[in-house]
């Protein structure tokens, strides 16, 4: 076990300094908060210790928060059902075909280095009305398809949908990056042993590279489920949570209870839920590849 | 080999959850954060200044633009007040609003309120005022005079149980701007009555002018003008008041009726498509870079609209908001006390900084009749506006303050948090959809009730 041959304190002087920011900026904070989540305090003056009615009023009669943990895991099911399996297709295809890569993925990477804030004006200007000079629906006009132009950030049903379109597209490039990455390293020995076996082209990614790249596809999967669960600036860049909380996700509620609402013991209890909701989705994530995995190894 | 390598996987897995537990907990730490972020806005002097000899000041404000004629003023107002007093130093704190509502809650959470801090007038203010974090102003106010430079009655919305504890640098009331140029190509005259100004509405709209614009994103500016609808549904001032004292409910048929000539002024068309992804400045640049024939604000915006491209030539005219279904008083208007300045109860210099505050108040009025920004202050200001050269629109604005009889203040400074924001979104989703007038009242009430 011990391969490194150095004494356990030696071990514990490292990892401490580590430990204690960890445990200072995320266990210490995560404490607080399922203690304020059992308050009705407004998050100035006193409080008082209401026990679960916070969670009470969430589950049962909240009409903005189950709509909004929908579209929570709407964004999460969206990012990783189509926003992964793209970066893969999209990493392959650029092993395969692309001589010199570096300079396709880095220009798919750099919407993931523009701040948000950025991002989501850009995007709002392409998405405004064509009379406000709108990309989409300008184009929309001009080849004459003037009846699928939408308002598209202020139609209440399609609004969350161009939002999950951009926080796509800004990520895509995030995770080609990251399974490129996998592809590079599966070593090329293996395809040449393929490829004398017969096994080339599509039939060897089928059998090669989806399962080597089956661990860094796993990190892609929780980063974006993870990702998507605590989405929040974009949203606040581009709608605010509205019109009339059609766009509102679980963080946007948490943030409007806490700050504009000011319940700030009702803000710290959807916070837990979502922290609650991250852990087990983390685990259940693990558990399902691991035993993908074992079919593989 | 595989198994060396799951471990490493699982090494990078937990490092993973790591990262994105601490960032899924960022909303929870917030006020732990904050405590940190808070100690630094604390005067830094503190140690040494015991004696009274060198003392810090910190003055949290809102004016980051430099653009802005008022950020130049307080500058210079500060640092007349340090080479007059040469232990004080003055460190400004400079946010914009939204940033400094936020900075100052988690301060409040933590009880460290910079010296000098930016407060809302009314409900707004009541939570801190309740938490006991701001110093009593009676006696400073009383120094040199300055309560005499306020506007009468303005001081109240700032006092509770006989305390006054901020003082205002605005007063403001809703107008109407409209864009001369465009009312005459669209042929459409100022209205007298909200009829007369649906009219108009779709009159402009049929000849492709933009009525009216908005910045509904940020859905107070939706609340302000339908607040003046209902204070012209309601016959005059004071319906927030009645419902809180149990004299009327949200399902008032006065209430109703406001959300119904609301949602005819939507449905006629008036405001640009998709108003609800406008910000406010987004919102007023259109009426600013002249795309848009009419537009309701607070005077506050006279300054901006003044030195846009659209107010060449005299180009923008400002009226009062008419009556509706012939009811209520054109001269009562939505009356918008400004920010107004607090000071700490625990500060640490709390004399020197009522001696600054004071002395900042004093010299407010005239600096900010110099730079042009003398329209909806606090304070009497003396001086012939006409002659230092402000524009006809603002003299149009200065008459219009003339004829305030009285009016309503915002929904936000009158309710509470709670109330409010399922207001401001209620508002915000008649932007979106019709709805049945009395159910959107319901909901109203309904919320009040559960945030009582």
């Amino acid at each position: 076990m011990n391969v490194l041959k150095v004494s356990r304190w030696t071990i514990a002087a490292f990892i401490l300094p580590c430990l204690i920011v960890y445990v200072g900026l995320v266990f210490i904070p995560i404490l607080v908060s399922l203690y304020s989540g059992l308050l009705d305090w407004n998050g100035i003056g006193q409080s008082t210790f209401v026990g679960f009615d916070n969670y009470v009023r969430m589950l049962t009669n909240d009409s903005v928060f189950w709509p909004s943990l929908r579209r929570t895991f709407t964004l999460a099911g969206f990012s990783m059902l189509v926003q992964v399996p793209v970066a893969l297709l999209v990493a392959i295809l650029i092993t395969r075909f692309v001589r010199r890569p570096n300079f396709l993925v880095s220009s798919y990477f750099l919407p993931v280095i523009l701040s948000v804030a950025i991002i989501g004006q850009l995007w709002k200007t392409i998405y405004n009305p064509a009379s406000m000079g709108g990309m989409i629906n300008g184009i929309l006009t001009s080849i004459g398809l003037e009846s699928w132009t939408h308002s598209w950030l202020t139609e209440p049903n399609v609004a969350i949908y161009a939002i999950i379109l951009v926080s796509l597209w800004q990520y895509l490039g995030y995770h080609i990056l990251i399974q490129f990455t996998g592809i590079q390293n599966i070593p090329d020995e293996i395809y040449e042993a393929a490829k004398i076996d017969g096994a080339d082209g599509f039939k060897a990614d089928r059998y090669i590279t989806l399962p080597m790249v089956l661990p860094i596809l796993k990190i892609s999967i929780v980063l974006s489920f993870i990702g998507s669960l605590q989405s929040f600036d974009l949203i606040m860049v581009m709608t605010g949570g509205g019109p009339a909380h059609a766009t509102e996700v679980l963080a946007s509620h948490m943030y409007n209870m806490s700050f504009l609402t000011m319940k700030y013991g009702y803000g710290s209890a959807i916070a837990n839920v979502l922290i609650t909701i991250c852990l087990i989705t983390t685990v259940l994530i693990n558990f399902l590849f691991n035993r993908v995995d074992k079919r593989y190894s | 080999m595989t198994q060396r390598k799951m471990k490493w996987f699982g090494l990078a897995m937990t490092s993973i959850l790591a990262v994105s537990l601490s960032a899924c907990g960022g909303g929870g730490s917030a006020a732990t954060n904050a405590s940190g972020g808070g100690a630094s806005a604390e005067p830094t002097g503190g140690d040494g200044s015991k004696s009274a000899e060198n003392v810090t000041i910190t003055f949290q404000n809102i004016f980051p633009d430099a653009s802005d004629p008022k950020n130049k003023m307080l500058k210079k107002i500060v640092a007349q007040y340090e080479s007059e007093n040469q232990n004080v130093k003055i460190e400004l704190d400079t946010l914009n609003t939204d940033q400094q509502k936020l900075k100052l809650k988690t301060q409040a959470a933590s009880k460290e309120v910079p010296d000098i801090t930016v407060v809302n007038p009314a409900a707004q203010m009541q939570p801190f005022v309740d938490a006991d974090l701001f110093a009593p102003l009676n006696d400073m106010v009383e120094e040199n005079g300055l309560k005499d430079t306020f506007q009468s009655g303005l001081l109240d919305y700032y006092t509770f149980d006989g305390n006054l504890y901020a003082l205002p640098d605005g007063n403001n009331i809703g107008v109407v701007y409209y864009n001369k140029k465009l009312m005459e190509e669209g042929g459409v005259e100022v209205p007298t009555t909200f009829e007369e100004m649906i009219e108009a509405v779709k009159t402009l709209k049929s000849k492709g002018i933009q009525p009216m614009v908005i910045g509904e994103k940020d859905s107070w500016t939706g609340s302000f003008l339908f607040m003046n609808i209902l204070l012209r549904t309601n016959d005059g001032p004071g319906f927030l008041q009645d419902v809180m004292d149990g004299k009327k409910t949200f399902e008032d048929p006065a209430y109703v009726e406001a959300i119904a000539a609301f949602q005819e002024l939507v449905q006629a068309g008036a405001f640009q498509d998709g108003a609800t992804s406008f910000d406010y400045n987004a919102g007023e640049n259109l009426f600013k870079t002249g795309k848009a024939a009419m537009y309701y604000m607070g005077s506050w915006a006279t300054g901006g609209i003044e030195t846009a491209e659209v107010s060449k030539d005299g180009n923008v005219g400002v009226f009062q908001f008419p009556t509706v279904n012939g009811k209520g008083d054109p001269d009562e208007f939505m009356l918008a006390p400004g920010s107004a300045f607090a000071i700490s109860k625990d500060s640490e210099h709390l004399e020197e900084t009522k001696d600054f505050l004071n002395y900042f108040m004093l010299k407010f009025p005239q600096e900010a009749f110099d730079v042009k920004g003398a329209v909806g202050i606090a304070q009497n200001v003396e001086g012939d506006f006409k002659a230092a050269g402000y524009s006809d629109m603002a003299m149009d604005v200065l008459d219009l303050f003339e004829k305030v009889k009285g009016g309503d203040l915002a929904f936000d400074n009158t309710m509470n948090p709670g109330t409010t924001q399922a207001h401001l979104s209620g508002t915000q989703s008649l932007f979106v959809e019709q709805k049945d007038p009395a159910a959107v009242a319901k909901e109203q009430q309904a919320a009040y009730e559960d945030n009582k």
